[in-house]
């Protein structure tokens, strides 16, 4: 079995990685999803699709031979297990549980409802310094009333 | 949504025009639409409601035009689901409809606009680009009147009871505004109704002023009628004076002061969430933790927790993610990506190999200069090794080709022609990284926004220019060094100055982000003006909670409490701080990377009406702690005056006190509910209950308080007769004198900056003229000093009341964090730098606007000492004065050195 | 003077105002004439005087220091 991620397959055929993912989902590209980002595929389901595409013999057996999974790293991780017969993604539902099983620690990030002006500040402080944010806004355009706002007080500066 | 590029092809082909919401519906857009021209992100959406291939099944006119394959028709709404470890609910607010008062006719008569669509009628942006004009006839209106509290301190027309605390102030700066942009024109007139003015926030009052004395007329009446004027154009406003007598006037224009509601869909978004709101529909929160819900992990900011200015927005904001950020601070940074980029490759000593990128940017270049005629002149340039047009330079497929071409042609220097390098040059930077190049390698040309999109009527004059500006460019990119951002380790540790409040909460916060702190306060105890205070104005007692938090603060191992100590001297700069703080006779050093200012305020002593001379004459703080102690029985007095104002809102002191009308308004009801016999009159010259606060003012008139307003021309007069306190005022209303007979007289003192020189020469802060220490920006920073690594909380930034003290303090312990998560600083490499012709001079010295430099002696190989001058990158901001300074180009900034200059300049004229 | 003279103006613009006020200006779409060449500094003051007068040597009709 070959473990890769999108970004490396991209790199080696030279297309963009978004096109991979298109491969993986039409099924052109025989792989499953497993856990990090990464997907598995057999060593020969691969070279028979990399020589259809005319990748070069060395460049192949470079990639196969850095992405190949030893035996001892491949073993199934219970998630792998429930959802070997799946390709998709695990549901959130259950992945939830996971974390929440898995670890006492709380989840390192945070959603903000709102991209007026104080949405914005508290988005900014929080990516500063160390988590991840998720920023929801209603309309198209973040910035709310203040961006509607002609002048402010005191500066007269556009409120831009 | 990556591939659109913004062009704007789109909304010019889409046939179906709709009201613009972001104008207030005052102009039209399409049914494909940026929601204005900065937004962000700047990617057209359709509409689905307007749409009309998604409503009738027929168009896609964009499709067709898009250069860029961006349009997605198929894109449906998706549900996403995510884990959160905290929520943040920033839903904003709604301004008030006044369709709903009848009386005021809004939707009948075409000029009265509220005010949000005067905004937009003054804004550049806005439909009439800024010309003001009246939306019935589209002439410029000489006579507009704004009026008040609309859908504010309202409870007979709507149910609005609280103050919006905006609107006097913005009111008064659309008057100014307006005045300048009809500037020139004598005719003019504006004039605000109002009920009180509330101009309650730093140089609020100064400004109020400003518009008085600039011919802002100011009129104390609640219009009850607006009538359209002749041919419905222009609008007559009937209102009672303070006279008693009825007016009709007519104007131009009338704006509409309106208020702010909680947001739609704010009973939604709590029944979703499971937390609580107020009776209006805000957030409910407490006076000691503004920016909780009553729901853990969900956390409100904004408008939503109530009315309030950008200013105090912001702060919350940043206390919201400081309060999150509390509760998360043991995953913080498992979740953020750290990215990596190839080695970078040394190429100080090969000669220059410049790649050109001839960027088409759609059409938004190429319509106008043609960029096949500037590759092929590029081609010709000395040290040019390829050159390539693309369609869109900035999309992510170019990056790509870039980082491709770099390896194949060994390029060490680029070159892109296309936008401004204020918004692009840093994702051609990290294209750079990502090559293995120094990002300073990079150079733009800026051939759109300050060639094609101005010039777009002489193409041949505009393709010489981007000749020019590549030519230029090229020039500059040849002299490119590599350079380094310096980074400076981080001491994680803060200092906190002031043990009030605001330096318990601040300290408290630190600690529980997980950052160490000193906490120095120059008193034995801790708490500050806090101990004066009785209630919170939402009733919550004050000092049970402060006993608990210094109880906290003492205990927490990572905080150090240094009482009867003062800062005696600091140095260094951001992330890297030295003190010497003084216990006794005891001299410490502390090193800290980030420093939180609170150093508090006072009482003002007042020297007029009887202060010191009687003692029933008392100060709030002096009458509170004769409640505390039942030396003041409320069931066996008859009557107590308080006068407003004292020391505040005059010629010494032209700033509002703000928490002084809602100190009084507590007392006040206080006294009455334990005594409703007893008399309780409160003289004042505008009552300032802003916000939820105005609930006071309300139930304070309900039990019964007698309110006389004075003047500041005709203050109250207080005198002893016969041994009695007696208050001598004028009534406005009956329009007569009236003498009161007081048990006590309670004055309504300003508060008053004593604590600020010291400090604010220490760390270089600036101040006001009122000696309150300035913030970095009024607006946007509220919380940071103007010396980066120092940041502000409490009385000594402006007077404010204790729950904002403490969501300010919150804020800036939150503000300081960010710096103290980082275990290195990285400078920006844009610096001063000294070459070897200084002779140290120190001519530099002086232009010096960020004292970055200073002359230093060094010994040279032969032994020989020399002055030399050192530059100190980390207070350097890059200015290049040095290098304009300096006779004999010793010290030059990175990036925009002399020879580069010249480069430019030779390059140009060369023929 | 001819009446098609063209001036070539040198410019220099700082990074933080009159940049960036060129840059609205693109986005406002306002027309100008195309005889000036900027050149961006990080302050108005950074401008040494001698590139003014180089400038001007070298046959530059003007130059503008905007800032």
């Amino acid at each position: 079995m070959i473990k890769f991620k999108v970004i490396e397959i991209a790199n080696t055929f030279g297309v963009h990685r978004n096109t991979v993912t298109n491969w993986i989902k039409r099924g052109v590209l025989k792989a499953k999803p497993v856990v990090g980002r990464k997907y598995v595929i057999s060593e020969n389901d691969f070279i028979a699709f990399a020589e259809q595409n005319h990748i070069p013999r060395r460049t192949l057996e470079e990639f196969i031979k850095k992405n190949k999974i030893q035996k001892t790293e491949f073993k199934l991780t219970k998630e792998d297990q429930g959802f070997s017969n799946h390709p998709q993604e695990p549901s959130p539902k259950n992945k939830y549980r996971e974390t929440i099983m898995n670890t006492s620690r709380p989840v390192g990030s945070v959603l903000v409802l709102g991209g007026g002006i104080a949405g914005i500040q508290a988005v900014l402080d929080l990516a500063d310094s160390g988590y991840f944010v998720h920023l929801v806004e209603r309309s198209s355009g973040i910035g709310g009333v203040m961006a509607q706002l002609d002048k402010t007080f005191p500066t007269n500066d556009c409120a831009m | 949504m990556d591939k659109c590029i913004a062009c704007g092809l789109c909304a010019q082909k889409c046939p179906k025009k709709v009201d613009d919401e972001f104008n207030m519906g005052l102009s039209k857009r399409k049914a494909i639409y940026i929601k204005y021209g900065q937004s962000v992100p700047l990617k057209y959406a359709i509409d689905p409601e307007n749409c009309i291939y998604l409503t009738r099944g027929k168009c896609r006119a964009c499709e067709k035009f898009c250069p860029t394959g961006a349009i997605n028709f198929d894109d449906k709404e998706e549900i996403i689901q995510l884990n959160v470890g905290a929520i943040i609910t920033a839903p904003g607010f709604k301004p008030f409809d006044p369709s709903i008062l009848d009386s005021y006719a809004y939707d009948k008569i075409p000029d009265v606009v509220t005010s949000l669509e005067y905004e937009r009628l003054l804004s550049a942006g806005g439909p009439y680009m800024g010309h003001l004009v009246r939306p019935s006839d589209e002439q410029e209106p000489k006579k507009i009147a704004w009026i008040q509290c609309v859908g504010s301190r309202d409870t007979n027309k709507c149910s609005n009871e609280f103050c919006s605390s905006v609107c006097c102030m913005y009111a008064i700066k659309q008057a100014l505004v307006t005045k300048e942009h009809l500037s020139g024109d004598t005719e003019l007139k504006q004039s605000i109704f109002y009920m009180d003015i509330r101009t309650h926030g730093k140089e609020f009052e100064r400004y109020y002023e400003d518009a008085k004395e600039k011919g802002v007329e100011f009129v104390r009446a609640r219009p009850h009628t607006l009538e359209p004027g002749k041919d419905n154009r222009g609008v007559i406003i009937r209102y009672v004076d303070e006279d008693g007598n009825v007016i009709n006037d007519e104007y131009d224009m009338v704006v509409l002061s309106v208020g702010l509601e909680a947001p739609k869909g704010a009973k939604d978004l709590s029944n979703i969430m499971g937390f609580d709101l107020d009776e209006y529909n805000f957030a409910k929160t407490s006076s000691f933790n503004t920016v909780q819900t009553s729901k853990k992990g969900i956390y409100v900011t904004g408008a939503f927790g109530g009315p309030k200015d950008i200013p105090q927005a912001v702060t919350e904001a940043s206390t919201a993610a400081a309060e999150a950020a509390k509760l998360l601070s043991k995953a913080r940074g498992t979740l953020t990506k750290k990215k990596t980029y190839p080695k970078e490759i040394d190429v100080t000593c090969e000669k220059p190999r410049i790649g050109v990128i001839i960027c088409s940017c759609g059409i938004n270049i190429s319509n106008v200069v043609d960029v096949k005629e500037l590759v092929e002149f590029a081609k010709t340039l000395p040290n040019v090794e390829y050159v390539e047009n693309t369609m869109f330079s900035c999309s992510t497929d170019t990056q790509y080709l870039i980082i491709e071409k770099i390896k194949e042609y060994n390029l060490n220097r680029l070159v892109v022609a296309a936008c401004t390098p204020r918004t692009h040059e840093p994702l051609f930077q990290e294209t750079l990284r990502d090559a293995g190049l120094n990002e300073f390698l990079v150079e733009m040309a800026n051939i759109r926004n300050q060639n094609s999109w101005v010039h777009q009527n002489d193409p041949k004059a505009a393709t010489e220019k981007a000749k020019d500006q590549i030519k230029m460019a090229i020039a500059k990119a040849t002299l490119n060094s590599p350079l380094k951002r310096l980074k400076i380790k981080v001491n994680q540790k803060a200092l906190v100055i002031g043990g009030g409040v605001s330096g318990i909460v601040s300290a408290l916060t630190l600690a529980n982000l997980g950052y160490e702190c000193i906490l120095i306060e120059k008193h034995s105890k801790l708490g500050g003006n806090a101990w004066n205070l009785e209630t919170t104005y939402k009733k919550e007692k004050i000092r049970p909670w402060l006993n608990a938090q210094i109880n906290r603060v003492e205990n927490h191992p990572k905080i150090e409490v240094l009482k009867n100590t003062e800062l005696k001297e600091v140095t260094g700069t951001i992330g890297n701080f030295e003190a010497k703080v003084q216990s006794g006779d005891e001299i410490r050093n502390i090193g800290f990377g980030a420093a939180i200012v609170c150093v508090g305020a006072t009482e003002y002593k007042p020297t007029e009406y009887l202060y010191g001379e009687d003692p029933r004459v008392l100060t709030s703080f002096e009458f509170e702690a004769k409640l505390r102690e039942k030396i003041i029985a409320p069931e066996k007095i008859n009557s107590v005056v308080f006068i407003q104002c004292v020391g505040s809102r005059d010629k010494e002191r032209p700033y509002c006190s703000r928490v002084c009308c809602t100190h009084t308004m507590e007392k006040a009801i206080r006294l009455k509910e334990k005594n409703p016999d007893l008399q309780v009159f409160v003289l004042y010259r505008d009552i300032r209950t802003y916000g939820t606060r105005e609930k006071l003012y309300k139930k304070a008139r309900d039990l019964g308080v007698i309110f006389i307003r004075y003047t500041l021309s005709n203050k109250p007069e207080v005198r002893l007769e016969n041994g009695d306190l007696v208050v001598l005022t004028t009534d406005p209303i009956i329009k007569l004198p009236v003498k009161i007979h007081a048990d006590y007289l309670c004055l309504a003192s300003a508060i008053i900056p004593t604590n600020n020189i010291e400090i604010s020469d220490l760390f270089k802060l600036s101040k006001n003229t009122d000696g309150f220490i300035n913030e970095a920006h009024p607006k946007l920073r509220p919380v940071d000093a103007t010396t980066d690594g120092v940041f502000l909380a409490g009385l000594c930034n402006y007077p404010k009341s204790i729950d904002e003290s403490i969501a300010q303090a919150e804020a800036a312990a939150g503000r300081a964090s960010i710096i103290l998560s980082k275990d290195y600083m990285e400078l920006d490499a844009i610096k001063s730098f000294v070459s070897d012709n200084c002779d140290g001079c120190g001519l530099c010295v002086d232009v010096c606007p960020y004292s970055a430099l200073s002359i230093v002696e060094i010994q040279d190989q032969d032994g020989t000492i020399k002055k030399r001058i050192s530059a100190d990158p980390a207070l350097c901001k890059g200015c290049g004065l040095c290098e304009a300074t300096c006779p004999k180009g010793g010290i030059l900034v990175h990036g925009f050195t002399l020879d580069q200059i010249e480069a430019q300049i030779q390059t140009l004229l060369a023929n | 003077m001819a009446e098609n003279f063209e001036p070539v103006i040198v410019g220099f613009l700082c990074n933080w105002c009159a940049y960036a006020g060129a840059d609205l200006a693109g986005v406002s779409r306002l027309q100008y004439p195309p005889n000036m060449r900027p050149i961006r500094v990080m302050c108005s003051g950074m401008v040494p005087p001698e590139s003014v007068i180089q400038a001007l040597k070298l046959g530059a009709d003007g130059v503008m220091v905007m800032g």
